[in-house]
């Protein structure tokens, strides 16, 4: 008895809105997955981490904005690794024919751009508000960083730098 | 880059054909329960086995300063540097637990998100070097255990041998680091600087060939 509760209760929630989103996991991939293997591992791990971070969440976020989160936060991660990996094969492999063919269309159409973009477009492609995608992505880190070197650093912020990580 | 094509093109993509779908609805529970991040990015078990060994080394060397406080040992000072080494990598280990926060990390926006994840592999790696310092302490340890049993007048523990037992520490520390640093390290190293290298490079256009 307990357990059925329990199988109703958050899980079930969860369950529902995977169930309604998925289509949104299945559009990132199309940006950083080339070919089904990356497809499949890309879209199990937005998965997870959105059930994760929906679980344990403490904030007043709701639920689609966590899983947009988690699709951003997993595809660099995806990039990151696949960086990583010697030799990675970036041609696009789709076994369905009309799939390959979309696929190529579409990455020809959108061109080489940089991951951030990808995510900013993809969220433009969901109908995500342009507030909304600047709180989804954050600010990008300025490319005028100043040289650490000289620059002489009060005590106080220092010693904050060095106590408080962030 | 036409966004009104893309549209075009993004409303009217096919779905995944059955035997490419990344997921079966039978497969969902194992699927929400798995870890999304691999080995490399998730330090918490590694984070916490090291706060249990090193809580259960402390508890032994809070013993082994009693024994020494109540016989008047020579060992003294040995034993409170590695209490309050052992007390530090306690303390830093569990301040980089908190600060990872791995349940809330996946949550976070795209730009904390890499931001923390560095700041983690970053500050894993400075462990080594406490890591390295306890591996000295506790190989001489060994060591000497080894040597009383074999005789029992070769003991390092003597005053006249003290400088010679704490060079034998410095010695052993950094060897253990080097060791560290040609094996466990270089693989966060790498991943540190992939992590840097995307954050930053992530809104540059590549640049054509």
């Amino acid at each position: 008895m307990n357990n059925l509760t329990k199988k109703q209760g958050p899980d079930q929630d969860l369950r529902s809105l995977l169930k309604t989103q998925h289509r949104r996991v299945y559009s990132i991939c199309r940006f950083f997955a080339n070919n089904y293997r990356e497809h499949q591992r890309l879209f199990a791990d937005i998965i997870s981490a959105a059930s994760q971070s929906i679980r344990s969440r403490r904030g007043d976020e709701s639920k689609q904005v966590l899983l947009l989160r988690a699709c951003m936060n997993m595809a660099a991660l995806h990039s990151i690794t696949l960086d990583l990996e010697p030799g990675t094969d970036r041609s696009i492999r789709f076994k369905s024919p009309d799939y390959q063919k979309n696929m190529l269309q579409f990455r020809e159409r959108m061109g080489e751009i940089p991951d951030y973009e990808k995510m900013q477009l993809f969220l433009q492609l969901e109908n995500v508000s342009p507030e909304e995608i600047a709180d989804l992505t954050g600010p990008l880190p300025s490319r005028n960083i100043v040289p650490k070197e000289g620059v002489k650093k009060n005590f106080i912020p220092y010693l904050k730098e060095k106590l408080i990580w962030s | 880059m036409e966004l009104k094509h893309l549209k075009d093109s993004w409303d009217k993509f096919p779905e995944v054909s059955m035997e490419e779908r990344p997921v079966l609805s039978s497969d969902l529970e194992k699927i929400v329960v798995r870890n999304p991040l691999s080995d490399a990015f998730y330090l918490k078990n590694k984070i916490l086995l090291r706060i249990l060994a090193g809580t259960l080394l402390l508890l032994y060397n809070i013993y082994q300063l009693r024994i020494q406080y109540l016989s008047g040992g020579s060992e003294m000072d040995v034993q409170i540097v590695i209490f309050i080494t052992l007390a530090y990598f306690i303390y830093f280990h569990t301040r980089l637990l908190l600060f990872a926060d791995y349940p809330a990390l996946l949550g976070l926006r795209l730009m904390p998100f890499l931001q923390k994840i560095e700041t983690i592999l970053d500050k894993y790696i400075l462990s080594f070097g406490v890591v390295s310092i306890l591996s000295g302490f506790y190989s001489l340890a060994m060591l000497e255990k080894v040597l009383s049993w074999r005789k029992a007048g070769s003991l390092l523990s003597n005053h006249e041998s003290s400088i010679y037992k704490w060079l034998i520490i410095i010695f052993l520390s950094v060897s253990f680091y080097i060791l560290f640093l040609h094996t466990i390290i270089p693989k966060y190293k790498k991943l540190l600087a992939a992590v840097r290298k995307y954050k930053e490079g992530i809104g540059v256009r590549p640049q054509k060939k």
